[in-house]
């Protein structure tokens, strides 16, 4: 590995092979406060489409009456099911703004007297002996997807096909992103309940390493973590437990990265981590794989960060699903007039949404309320060959030379310099002086190489 | 909309929607060419001092050239104005800094307009320009001017604000080509011991360009864009291993190195974003190159000093070193045992 500067003081934290980029950080907005429980809504929109897969299929109808925690959508596919986040009625099956899409089909409850009034789940206290696939069908039962922000079917990553030999488990609690801090007061305030999640994943996977990634900034949460490791030892066995600090340094966070940080494997492009024996799960998903193992407890509220400059009162709340974005504005303290952007997600690979009408979907572990001074809203000029967003770009990827292509109107001439390989982590356009949007730009190539792709196919008949 | 049941917030239709990232760096390409900007103050300041009022003339006039072909373009293309980007004025600046300081202002006006217009504009602007701007210029002005351009020169002078403007000699490396070394010493210095001439020119205590005599001044500007993360020091470290080696073919080794214009062109020109090349291994050719062409011009070409066409001769295989320097892909080393 390269001698960095921190090797050179002697100091030497984990971090990824090449580039990266370190944005203001933010986290302090909403790091110091504890998680607070969002008071029941008056109503949530459960979206049948919450997941990487095909659609859940609604098992309720207009009119039926249901608990917090009753199955309302059924899995399809390889999809997962829904469950009922509030007790009360349902009031509608329809169309309902969606925050990835335009719009999809939702199932629409509206809060009865007690709205959190749940089904019960008491504790299996064979939980810890089950077997691996009774522990799988759990966690595909409970509606789980990796609640880092992909949202993909959290059993089915931890379905190994055959051939697949795995040795470690890792736990991304590294938290990359600018001012996302719902990762880190999880790890502050759920430790034990994730670290026996964690515990139930090795197993599930037949793992006895896990290693969990944290950036130098959670110093508090990599500390307590030691400590409850050291305190859980023999629940813990015979999976051996590792804390591992990463330097603050975005994309830290993103899989591939963090497995580069903490294990030196570089997963090859278009290749899985397990391709490399590593299966990477988030803190949160740990925690909710937990309940479900342990109680049957489907997942039911996820921990939103809600920040930025333009938020009167930034915090973490605890959010029962499909509730609307506006109540938790509102629980918030409101919105400043000089709120410019609303993303949904971390500053740098968050997706921008028009309105807070949009109900909470699984994969929303944060929404930002940025003001103009911290985002930037002007003009890109030319490339001026700087060569700062190749030095920025976790892949060796030449960005700069797909958006010059691009410009000028190649953009099926720029698979050589990374177009497919690009994840867009954003790093290039941050590093950008010209702020050029180099993510689009390559967005705008892997369009291009799509569409043609499709014409060729059609040509040939297929 | 985007407030309804909510206090506050802002208007509706007045949120951005746009891909991320949705944060950026500080830095800008304006932020950047100020700070080069700031950075060759100090060589100007040396000017003043050693040579006298002219040379700020010569630069004012050459900026106000560079800055007038920008404003051109702009207006002709139909743009905003760039002049606030600060590129103009940089042009400006380098160029005046290769002139002789005692040459008429107006000359300068002339080759700043005529190397942004040529170079940069007629190249659709900002990073379009294949060739260094400034060098372009001063190599259109020793076209057209001659004699202005290898004659006016002014033996160095500390305070003296107004030199008679009769008063001219010739740089160390013109005496040192016709000549040899004793004489070329003898242009700048007398008497002292062995090595005394090199702090004369670290100093800048020597005939020569506006803005290359003082190597202390140009290495503290080029100190500061250095630890702001502005320049690296691959070409300007390759660019003296080139020039060195050739320079042990030379009778003054050291002359080579300490004069003419190497430092101002290895930290200021040669590092140019536009017109070198994006990677280490491209920077180290590219430099290298620089180095050794410098060399054999000043040895064995027509010139005393060879630095200025030896950028403009690596400039054209940038996109070359581009080609074949790319940088290395992480994604695709394959699985480590
Ligand atoms: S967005 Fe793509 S090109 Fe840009 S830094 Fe990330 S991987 Fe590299
Ligand atoms: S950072 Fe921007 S200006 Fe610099 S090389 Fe990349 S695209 Fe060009």
């Amino acid at each position: 590995m390269s001698l960095s500067l921190s090797t050179v003081l002697g100091k030497s934290v984990a971090t990824f092979f090449k580039g990266g980029v370190h944005p203001a950080e933010f986290k302090e907005l909403t790091c110091q406060t504890p998680i607070e429980q969002l008071a029941a809504p008056k109503q949530v929109q459960l979206h049948l489409q919450q997941h990487i897969g095909e659609a859940a299929n609604p098992v309720v109808k207009k009119g039926d009456v249901v608990l917090r925690g009753q199955l309302v959508a059924s899995a399809v596919g390889s999809g997962v099911p829904v469950h009922a986040s509030i007790a009360g009625k349902v009031a509608n099956i329809g169309r309902a703004p969606h925050p990835n899409s335009v719009e999809g089909q939702a199932i629409v409850i509206e809060a009865g007297e007690n709205p959190f009034q749940e089904v019960e789940f008491p504790e299996d206290t064979a939980w810890r002996e089950l077997p691996a696939a009774d522990m799988l069908s759990r966690i595909r039962e409970a509606g789980i997807v990796g609640l880092g922000g992909a949202a993909f079917p959290t059993y089915r990553k931890l379905t190994l096909p055959a051939g697949h030999k795995v040795d470690t488990l890792i736990i991304n609690g590294a938290e990359c992103e600018p001012y996302l801090t719902s990762d880190h007061r999880m790890m502050l305030e759920y430790p034990e309940q994730m670290l026996l999640g964690a515990w139930l994943m090795a197993r599930v996977i037949g793992v006895n390493r896990c290693l969990i990634g944290i950036e130098d900034n959670k110093q508090d949460a990599a500390e307590l973590l030691e400590r409850k490791i050291g305190e859980l030892h023999s629940s813990l066995a015979p999976v051996k437990f590792e804390v591992r600090v990463a330097r603050t340094r975005y994309p830290q966070g993103s899989e591939k990265q963090l497995i580069q940080a903490l294990t030196g494997r570089n997963v090859p492009a278009r290749k899985l981590p397990m391709d490399v024996g590593v299966v990477v799960q988030n803190v949160a998903t740990a925690v909710a794989c937990h309940e479900a193992i342990r109680y049957k407890r489907p997942l039911l509220d996820r921990i939103v960060t809600m920040s930025g400059m333009g938020l009167n009162q930034p915090k973490n709340l605890r959010v029962p699903l499909g509730t609307g974005l506006a109540t938790l504005v509102a629980a918030c303290g409101g919105m400043k007039d000089t709120v410019v952007k609303i993303v949904a997600g971390g500053p740098m690979m968050g997706r921008t949404v028009p309105t807070i009408e949009i109900p909470l979907i699984k994969g929303n572990g944060g929404f930002l309320f940025l003001t103009k001074a911290e985002t930037y809203l002007g003009d890109f000029q030319a490339c001026v060959m700087c060569a700062r967003c190749l030095e920025a770009c976790p892949l060796g990827l030449e960005p700069n030379r797909i958006s010059i292509l691009v410009e000028a109107g190649h953009p099926l001439d720029t698979a050589e310099h990374g177009t497919h390989e690009c994840f867009e982590c954003g790093c290039c356009s941050y590093a950008c002086p010209s702020k050029r949007p180099l993510v689009q730009f390559i967005q705008v190539a892997k369009t291009a190489y799509r569409r043609d792709q499709r014409l060729k196919e059609a040509a040939h008949g297929k | 909309m985007a407030n309804s049941g909510v206090g506050g917030g802002p208007s509706a239709g007045t949120l951005h929607l746009s891909y991320g990232p949705h944060v950026r760096s500080g830095e800008s390409t304006s932020s950047i060419m100020w700070q080069v900007n700031l950075a060759l103050l100090p060589a100007l300041i040396w000017a003043v001092g050693v040579f006298g009022v002219r040379p700020l003339l010569i630069t004012l006039a050459a900026v106000l050239g560079c800055v007038a072909g920008e404003q051109l373009f702009c207006l002709l293309q139909k743009r905003r104005t760039t002049l606030t980007d600060g590129t103009a004025v940089c042009s400006g600046m380098l160029l005046a800094f290769t002139l002789p300081p005692g040459l008429s202002p107006w000359m300068a006006t002339i080759g700043g307009f005529l190397a942004i217009t040529l170079t940069k504009g007629v190249f659709g602007g900002l990073g379009h320009n294949i060739f260094n701007v400034a060098l372009i210029g001063r190599a259109m002005m020793m076209a057209s001017f001659p004699v202005a351009m290898t004659t006016k020169w002014i033996p160095p002078q500390l305070g003296n604000f107004f030199p008679p403007d009769a008063l001219t000699t010739a740089t160390p490396l013109a005496i040192l080509k016709e000549k040899g070394f004793e004489a070329a010493l003898a242009s700048f210095y007398q008497g002292g011991g062995e090595y005394d001439y090199l702090w004369r020119l670290a100093l800048g205590l020597r005939p020569g360009s506006i803005g290359e005599v003082s190597v202390l001044c140009i290495l503290l500007g080029a100190a500061f864009l250095l630890l702001r993360g502005i320049i690296k020091l691959w070409i300007p470290l390759s660019i003296f291993a080139g020039l060195g080696l050739v320079s042990l073919l030379s009778t003054a080794p050291l002359l080579h190195l300490f004069s003419g214009g190497v430092w101002l062109g290895a930290f200021f020109m040669a590092t140019d974003y536009v017109t070198s090349p994006s990677t280490p291994k491209g920077q180290i050719v590219f430099g290298v190159g620089i180095g050794l062409l410098t060399g054999l011009i000043r040895l064995y070409g027509g010139y005393p000093e060879g630095i200025c066409y030896a950028i403009l001769l690596m400039n054209i295989v940038v996109p070359a070193l581009n080609d074949w320097f790319r940088p290395k892909r992480v994604s695709t080393m394959g699985v480590p045992s």
